[in-house]
Parts: structure tokens; C-alpha cells; sequence
């Protein structure tokens, strides 16, 4: 019943957004794709031809021409984007969009100048990171209108170029700009290095990161991001190349610093006691909910720290993970002997593949394939630990999850994430240090 | 789904259609599944109980499960009478009989009830509390997907 009235309740809103239009854009064909640039940019459109070449300017530059008295630039956009242009002999006219930008009033020259296309602004997509490297920064983003797929191009980037190095960042606080999740990246990053992270630039290695590495960049990972992705323009500019990522083995060189110190291995036993000194419990049992815990490492450094630091209690962890390959092995784990601290030597028997821990601490933890994204059938728990797994679900489930935890996790309660995710909500007070980020339900 | 039960039900499902059909089948990958899943025709459902709760489904075509009849009853069969019921009953019994007793050797102490058969056209079963574990198999009278469904007491 409840699903039918959600339904119910969504089917109108859609349309209305449909019906919603609040931008106009002009569009326009080069080399048969169809483009389109915001209606507010535009001045005028006409016809014109034997332009006046300028010596020793780039190539797309067509020349100048007199616009009743004021002397405009005339720049080839086909010539620009390196698409094929039909040449016509110096007399014949030519269609140009005469655009006006803060400072410039500029003629571009393409193929056919078609209509007026109203759209909603919310249903324009943004740019997917394998158009390109560099022209991706030029495009506000795609939207389909009447079976046609416009790029919408960012003129003020395009053209303002130039200024973009000498000004604060003026493309970033263009109006117009779409951006998915415009609320919450106003600010210009500035780095220690002096490299300039504009919001923009954010969004663009985000969405590149989300088809790379399935990274997803949300409110949890930004503060990261935003300071990785200076450090990475500052050491890319120095080698000479564009800071864009365009490769997945880039998208993984730019994420190699992103796991939190003992991913895949055993925590240290001074690790264990640093974030069991974060915490205190009063009940005698723990639940412990430990989703995304990959072959088990952590979770066993959990049942260790629980075993060492809180000997009397009882407890009981929950460990998920979705990959079947990692979670079969978790719960026979054979440790190697430079993974393990000694002073865990006491919780491990040597079976007949190699060392594993025994049966006592083997019996607390509980291994399930699981998605964390469908329901979790838990009890309330007094810890959950998620390191470096929510910055890796959708951004509508990592909200899902976050708002799941306020519900799970008990008064008093404590939540784990990776040392370089940061959560602000307000449930949760951050109680952390520099290894381990703590938050405690309040 | 807890990880030490994904492997006896499927040996088991294995090992009993092989056995049963006297032919190769295939397991294909297995994955996790919430949402609300459509029947292909033919469903046997065992619940489970114990130290668990939860159910097990074997869901297949109906021309699938007349073939299999066909070949465990070693006759002919043209349509679902109850004797083609009364085998693909037995069918998910038998697997899931098998299933069981490999877990109790691992130590792990299931009930499960007698079979439910349910056919008919355009079903679907609802999950909502809990995740599916489905285990595709592929045989050449058809294809059998066993979905399993237990959550630990809490």
C-alpha cells in the first residue's frame, strides 16, 4: 500500500517538472551535431561575410567585422572544435551568433542557426567525463529535447578564458551553471600549494571519479577531494599534463591516497587500543555492525580490540560484505605472519592451511553476503564501523545508509568511518583524531 | 545472507540435479536480490526454521519442470498433473534435505517444513524483510533458479 500512494504522490511532480521551462537556449548545428548556448549570451543573429582578416592571430579566427559601427571578433567555432567546415568562397555569407559576455561582444561563426528551444534546467545532464579531457570544461551539459540531444556550450568559459587566470574564478559563479550538487560547493578551495581548486573543476574529477572508480563524491569526501585534487593539479602541472582524469589507472592513482590507514590488513594492537580509548560502554553486551568488511581483516581487528580493550564484555559483530569472493574467505581468514601484532599471537591456533584465529573470536563475528543497500535485518548497535564504504555507494544511498545508521545506532552509540571521510549531521558529534574519525550519536 | 550456508545449498542443488537428471547442469553466478521478483510458472517453497527463519524457493518454467518430471519419472509427461507436482515437490525436497544436513555437520541446526508447489502464470513473490541469495542453474531441460532467504534470529 505504501509503495502505491509513493507512486501516486511522484507521478505528478514529474510532470510538472517536464512543464517547467526556465531556460531558452539558442540552437544551432556544427559539422551536424546539434549545440545550443544560453539565451541570455546571445545579442543578436545575422548574416555576414568578408570579414576582415587580422594578421597573425589563431587560426579560428576569422577576422573582424564592423556590427554598425563597433568593430566584433569573428571566431569560427568549427574551426575551434576541430570539426570539419564546409569552406565557402570570401564572398558568400556566412551565419553568425553575435554573443555579449561580461566584458566582450563576440561573433561565432556556425553552419546553421535553427531555433529557440525552451527547457527545464533541471532536466539538463551534466557532462559525462568521457566526452574529453579538455572540452569537457566548455560544456554546461546535454539535454534531449524532442528527440534531439543538444551540448550545451559555456560561452563564458569558451571566451573568458584569459580572464579566468587573473580573476577569482569568474566561470565558477556564472549563473547559468548547472551543477548537481550546486549547493553545497560555493567555495574556491585554496590550497597551501597556491593551485586553485574551483568548484567546477570539483564536480568535473567527481563524476570522472564515479565512472572510474565507482567513488562517489558527496559531503562525506569533499573536504578530501578538494585538497587531493589541488595536490594533484600542483604535481600534474608540474609534469606538464592536464589535470583531468581521463584513464582509470588515473582515477586510481588519484584515489591511491584516499583508503584509511590498515585497509586490507590487521589494525596494529597500538591502532586498536588508540580508538578503543575514543570509546567507553556502559551495557555488558556490544552489537557491532561492520557492513562492506571486505575478507575480514577488519572485523577481526574489531573482535580483537573488543577482546583486549573490553574484556568484559560480551559482543557479537555483524560483517557484511557484497563481494561473494572476499566474504567466503573471511570466516576461515589464514594470516600471514607479518599481518598479525604479537601480542594477538594468544587468539590465533595454527590449522592445517596456515595460522587462523580460533574458534572463541571466530564464533563472535558473523559473516554475511550482504548488500548493505537492501534491508539490513540488524538489532540496534552500540558500534558501527563503515570505513572507506559509504564514499563508494550512490549519493541517494549513501544518504539512505547515513539517515539507516541514525536509526540503528543506539544513544551514546559510536560510528566509524574512513580517516578521510567527514560526517556533519546533526546526530552525530565528531570525537575523532587523526587516524581514527569518530562520531558518537547524540 | 550468513556466508557458511551459501555453499551447502548450493553443493546440494548440484549435486541432486545432477543426480537426478543424469546430465551436466551449470551454476551460474550467484547474487542478492530485495526487490519484488517475478515466477516463471512453476514455484516449490520449503520454509526454514531453527536458529534461523527464512525459506527456500525453486522457481522455474512450466515447461521446465514437465521436462524434469519427465526425466525423473522415466515416462513421457505432456502437462502439470499432479504427478509432475508431486516430483518437483520432491525435487526441493531433496535439495533442500541435503542442504540441511550439510549445515547440521557444520554445526548449524535447521527445521524445514514439507513443500508448497504453486504454479500459475504473471506471479511474483515479495521479499520485503528480507535479502535473496539466488542460485541460477542451468541444466538442458531448462534453467532452475533456487532463491534462499534466511536471516538469523536477532
Amino acid at each position: 500500500m505504501s509503495m502505491t500512494k509513493t507512486e501516486q504522490a511522484k507521478v505528478p511532480k514529474e510532470s510538472d517538472r517536464m512543464k517547467k521551462v526556465d531556460f531558452k537556449m539558442i540552437s544551432f548545428t556544427l559539422a551536424g551535431k546539434d549545440y545550443g548556448i544560453d539565451i541570455l549570451k546571445v545579442k543578436e543573429i545575422r548574416k555576414a561575410g568578408n570579414f576582415t582578416k587580422v594578421p597573425n592571430t589563431p587560426i579560428y579566427v576569422r577576422g573582424v567585422d564592423n556590427l554598425r559601427g563597433d568593430i566584433i571578433p569573428i571566431i569560427d567555432l568549427r574551426t575551434m572544435f576541430n570539426l570539419p567546415a564546409e569552406t565557402k568562397d570570401s564572398a558568400s555569407l556566412e551565419n553568425i551568433v553575435i554573443l555579449r559576455l561580461d566584458s566582450l561582444v563576440l561573433g561565432i561563426v556556425v553552419d546553421t542557426i535553427e531555433k529557440v528551444v525552451g527547457i527545464s534546467s533541471d532536466s539538463i545532464q551534466p557532462p559525462h567525463p568521457i566526452f574529453g579531457d579538455i572540452n569537457i570544461q566548455y560544456i554546461n551539459g546535454v539535454i534531449e529535447n524532442e528527440g534531439r540531444l543538444y551540448i550545451i556550450l559555456d560561452v563564458d568559459r569558451i571566451f573568458g578564458q584569459s580572464e579566468a587566470s587573473t580573476h577569482t574564478a569568474p566561470a565558477a559563479t556564472a549563473p547559468e551553471q548547472t551543477s548537481v550538487d550546486a549547493g553545497a560547493s560555493e567555495a574556491v578551495i585554496e590550497a597551501p600549494t597556491g593551485v586553485q581548486v574551483l568548484p567546477l573543476d570539483l564536480q568535473f574529477v567527481g563524476e570522472t571519479l564515479a565512472a572510474f572508480g565507482q567513488f562517489q563524491l558527496s559531503p562525506l569526501n569533499r573536504e578530501w577531494v578538494g585538497s587531493r585534487l589541488a595536490e594533484w593539479k600542483k604535481s600534474r602541472q608540474d609534469r606538464g599534463l592536464d589535470f583531468q582524469l581521463t584513464q582509470k589507472d588515473e582515477a586510481d592513482e588519484f584515489l591511491a591516497t584516499f583508503p584509511s590507514p590498515f585497509t586490507g590488513r590487521l589494525w596494529s594492537s597500538e591502532a586498536a587500543t588508540s580508538l578503543a580509548k575514543l570509546m567507553s560502554f556502559e551495557t555488558a553486551s556490544l552489537v557491532v555492525w561492520n557492513p562492506g568488511c571486505g575478507r575480514g581483516y577488519e572485523s577481526y581487528s574489531l573482535a580483537l580490540m573488543i577482546q583486549t580493550c573490553f574484556s568484559e564484555k560480551n559482543y557479537k559483530i555483524w560483517a557484511s560484505d557484497n563481494d561473494l569472493l572476499s566474504i567466503s574467505t573471511a570466516p576461515s581468514l589464514i594470516l600471514e605472519d607479518e599481518d598479525l601484532d604479537l601480542s594477538w599471537t594468544e587468539y590465533t591456533v595454527q590449522a592445517k592451511n596456515g595460522l587462523q584465529f580460533n574458534s572463541e573470536l571466530k564464533a563472535k563475528v558473523l559473516f554475511e553476503f550482504h548488500d548493505v543497500n537492501h534491508l539490513n535485518p540488524m538489532p540496534e548497535v552500540h558500534l558501527a564501523v563503515m570505513r572507506d564504504v559509504i564514499s563508494y555507494l550512490k549519493p541517494s544511498d549513501q544518504d539512505k545508509l547515513i539517515t539507516e545508521l541514525s536509526d540503528k545506532v543506539r544513544l551514546g552509540g559510536y560510528l566509524v568511518l574512513g580517516t578521510n571521510e567527514k560526517l556533519s549531521h546533526p546526530d552525530w558529534k565528531a570525537i575523532g583524531n587523526a587516524t581514527w574519525s569518530v562520531y558518537q550519536k547524540i | 545472507m550468513r556466508v557458511e550456508y551459501i555453499n551447502p545449498f548450493v553443493e546440494a542443488a548440484y549435486n541432486v540435479l545432477t543426480e537426478v537428471l543424469a546430465t551436466e547442469v551449470k551454476r551460474g553466478n550467484l547474487f542478492l536480490k530485495s526487490a519484488t521478483k517475478p515466477v516463471m510458472g512453476v514455484a516449490a517453497i520449503v520454509g526454514l526454521a531453527g536458529e534461523v527463519e527464512g525459506r527456500v524457493l525453486f522457481d522455474m518454467s512450466k515447461q521446465t519442470a514437465i521436462k524434469i518430471a519427465s526425466v525423473m519419472n522415466m515416462e513421457e509427461l505432456t502437462e502439470i498433473d499432479d504427478l509432475v507436482k508431486a516430483t518437483i515437490s520432491e525435487l526441493a525436497n531433496m535439495i533442500t534435505a541435503q542442504a540441511v544436513t550439510k549445515l547440521h555437520e557444520l554445526g548449524f541446526k535447521f527445521d524445514l517444513t514439507p513443500p508448497a508447489l504453486i504454479t500459475g502464470d504473471n506471479m511474483e513473490i515479495s521479499d520485503q524483510e528480507v535479502e535473496a541469495l539466488i542460485v541460477p542453474m542451468e541444466s538442458p531441460h531448462g534453467n532452475i533458479e533456487i532463491n534462499v532467504a534466511v536471516r538469523e534470529r536477532s
